[in-house]
């Protein structure tokens, strides 16, 4: 595939497409839902209903350095800044009815999820009260055994409801040959990213975290789209070339090979690019690996039993599982990508992800002599973050990484 | 009254010296974490359920080994199991209230903090599914219960302990009740509520019924009156005496775990379990677990039920669930021009004598 091609595709699934799609839908009458991340949009896609995700939104406002109007409004309104900076951009988006792309429509239903964050919760229940918006709740209770037959059954029973509740709420019908497509297309693109995920363990590894991290939302956002699928094919292609060819983001070639974990700093992605400055390169992340793409137990979708294949998907959520499972992940993915060292984002906003960093440290360093760094700071709220000190910290591991290779 | 009154806090006070004292009596523990595990179900297996509060010791802090941004609730917690405070427990029970909660469980398993550690796997529904959903996983719970206590649960056992409980709703309803015209002080009623969750409760619904029998009218409360709304303990007591220098009178309190007790009964018709599954799911006034319609109505009403002329939001630092619902209940707040003050603070002594300006120009505002 062409790198021409690839860019055309890849202009269908930006941020901004999506927000050109999501106004057109507004103004020929389609439904407009507020979505969370981590909800079967192969629903939504297949029934014809166009999703604003706010944690998205936050994410790339933060990212372009827009978010600081919105984390304003959330102060402005008594939200307190210990709040996930998440909530209180996305909060702050829904208030304004701004984002950085433009005005986002008046919605017309919201969904979310209420076990991967117990925020969302709250979160929902004050856009369905404040804006008066029908609003339903993807029961998944909280769980230390994400993969028990009777839980992804209740979650399955979840999906069918999203169904009624669509229908119910906007003129939207089900079809299942629509589903189908869309199921269709969200395990190639699902499978594609599990892939491009696996060529990290060439040497050197041709992909970029940073790259990544913009790579992933039409997995948060269009899954089900044709485009969707096609672009994550053609990135691998992209990708596959790439490493035949040797390429790597890591400057002067690949030097050392890390794992990030936790969600990307939105407000200073240009810490990658520090590392890979330094001829350092991620190779695995679980924000990447294991939130996102076909989280099953085959790695395809069963395009035979739709609902409960999207059940199993989407109750399989790393958080949910004990530190010691979450260590298995680690310690397998030490081995296959052949790490050098860690980078752990102690996130202020994210309590899921950042309990039981500590015991994971533990349990990696007891076995993998390894270095850790620990960065402590925000995922989208730049305050109190220091860019000085986060380069010198960087410096300073580098230095014990260069030491290592002696 | 006074022996009746200073039963309560002598109880909470040497809760721990009293769980081991049970323990020696071949009583097994279980410790719940807040206010939403089903406690009748461990009573029901023939086990003691005492829920976790914070101590005030600043040295847990210190101890705890959790991150500088979590709540001083878990970080207090965790400071008293590694200084083995809570090494009476036969197991702990938590029930999902916030993500921190949740999530410490993961740290308790890893560090096998407790002989057993159990996540109660609520659904955030009250539809027949969920209910269905939530009596299977009570039935799990309870079979494990009965592993480690020895005495399986039995229907009529678990109907005998909901019957309890709901007793003890019923004396909180009525102590509630009376309680903004009665001779009791603040800070005294904050521990006949404290005391239920740690205290056995046949012998909470015999000091629950001996204070009621006895409580005297009190004097006219000086005005302004004033309502708290609050988690933790002991910074409820400092709000207090901080509320009461300044000449209000705190008339009535709202804490999760008193809600618990004095909202709506477990049903006791037909299954048990199916009962206890209909009796917990969105019916306890926790934050993001309840309508929020009906969580400001019922603030409203509270304080209106106790003359309450004001309200004082205290929250905890880092406590996301609190700071969440009082941006979301102030939109009522200010549109009923309810008075009202959020106060955020570490639980230190320190930290809350900072709010000292605050409170007295509330106070001085509703006069």
């Amino acid at each position: 595939m062409a790198e021409l091609e690839l860019k055309a595709i890849q202009r269908r699934v930006t941020a901004g497409a999506n927000h050109r799609k999501l106004i057109a839908a507004a103004e020929a009458g389609q439904p407009v839902c507020v979505a969370s991340a981590g909800i079967p949009n192969e629903v939504m896609h297949a029934m014809g209903v166009y999703a604003i995700y706010p944690e998205s939104l936050a994410a790339i406002s933060a990212g372009i350095g827009k978010a600081e109007a919105f984390f304003d409004e959330a102060k402005d309104r008594g939200l307190s800044s210990t709040i996930c900076s998440y909530t209180r951009c996305g909060l702050g988006i829904c208030w304004t009815s701004e984002t950085a792309f433009g005005p986002i429509p008046r919605p017309t239903i919201s969904i979310t999820d209420v076990n991967m964050c117990s925020l969302h919760q709250t979160w929902w229940s004050y856009l369905e009260d404040h804006f008066t918006l029908p609003t339903f709740y993807m029961d998944m209770p909280s769980t230390d055994d994400p993969g028990a037959p009777e839980y992804i059954d209740y979650y399955e029973s979840q999906i069918r409801q999203m169904v009624t509740f669509i229908e119910r709420n906007t003129p939207c019908r089900f079809e299942q040959e629509r589903l189908d497509e869309s199921l269709r297309n969200s395990d190639r693109a699902g499978h594609h990213w599990k892939q491009l995920m696996e060529l990290r363990r060439h040497r050197p590894s041709p992909i970029s975290f940073r790259a990544l991290a913009g790579q992933v939302l039409p997995l948060v956002t269009s899954l089900g789209e044709q485009d969707a699928a096609d672009f994550y094919e053609a990135l691998y292609e992209r990708y596959v070339q790439d490493a035949k060819e040797g390429k790597t983001p890591a400057r002067d070639g690949e030097r050392y090979r890390l794992i990030w974990n936790g969600i990307p700093i939105w407000h200073h992605l240009q810490i990658i690019d520090y590392f890979e400055e330094k001829g350092a390169n991620f190779v695995w992340e679980p924000y990447t690996s294991l939130n996102w793409g076909n989280k099953t137990s085959t790695g395809r979708l069963d395009l035979h039993r739709p609902f409960h294949t999207m059940a199993e998907k989407y109750t399989n959520v790393f958080t949910n599982k004990p530190i010691a499972k979450r260590f298995e992940y680690f310690d397998q993915a030490i081995r296959d990508y052949a790490v050098d060292g860690l980078v752990m984002f102690s996130n202020r906003s994210c309590r899921p992800m950042s309990l039981g960093q500590q015991e994971l440290i533990e349990l990696i360093t007891a076995r993998h002599d390894l270095p850790v760094l620990i960065f402590e700071g925000d995922q989208a709220d730049p305050e109190g973050f220091s860019w000085a000190d986060a380069r010198m910290r960087i410096d300073g591991f580098i230095e014990i990484l260069e030491g290592r290779k002696k | 009254m006074t022996n009746a009154i200073a039963g309560f806090r002598e109880r909470f006070e040497t809760r721990h010296e009293r769980a081991r004292a049970l323990v020696q009596r071949g009583k097994k523990i279980v410790a719940c974490f807040y206010g939403l595990a089903p406690k009748e179900l461990v009573h029901a297996a023939g086990m003691v359920p005492v829920q976790l509060v914070e101590d005030r010791d600043s040295r847990y802090e210190a101890k705890s080994g959790l991150l500088p941004y979590m709540c001083g609730m878990s970080k207090n917690l965790a400071g008293q199991i590694a200084s083995s405070v809570l090494d009476y427990v036969d197991g702990v029970m938590v029930s999902t209230v916030c993500d921190t909660n949740r999530h410490m469980l993961d740290i308790w398993v890893h560090q096998r903090a407790f002989p057993n550690h159990w996540l109660v796997r609520t659904p955030a529904k009250k539809d027949e599914g969920a209910i269905d959903y939530f009596t299977k996983e009570l039935r799990r719970l309870a079979a494990e219960l009965g592993r480690v206590s020895g005495q399986p649960v039995a229907d009529d056992n678990l109907r005998e302990s909901i019957a309890l409980f709901n007793e003890n709703r019923d004396l909180f309803r009525r102590f509630y009740e009376t309680r903004p015209t009665a001779g009791i002080s603040a800070e005294d009623a904050v521990y006949v509520f404290a005391s239920a969750l740690t205290t056995p409760v046949e012998e909470h619904n015999a000091l629950l019924r001996q204070l009621l029998a006895s409580l005297p009218p009190g004097e006219p409360k000086s005005p302004p009156k004033l309502m708290l709304s609050a988690l933790n303990i002991p910074m409820s007591l400092d709000v207090i005496r901080m509320a009461e220098k300044y000449g209000a009178t705190v008339v009535t309190d709202d804490f999760i775990r008193n809600a618990r007790y004095g909202s709506a009964d477990v049903p006791t018709d037909g299954d048990p379990f199916r009962a206890l599954a209909r009796g917990y799911l969105r019916t306890v006034p926790a934050p993001g677990m309840y309508p929020l319609e009906d969580r400001a109505n019922g603030i409203r009403d509270a304080m209106s039920r106790a003359g309450a002329e004001g309200l004082i939001y205290l929250v905890q630092l880092y406590c996301d669930a609190y700071a969440f619902e009082y941006a979301v209940l102030k939109e009522r707040f200010e549109r009923w021009k309810l008075p009202h003050l959020k106060l955020e603070a570490e639980a230190t002594p320190g930290s809350i004598e900072q709010l000292n300006v605050r409170v007295q120009s509330f106070i001085e505002s509703l006069v």
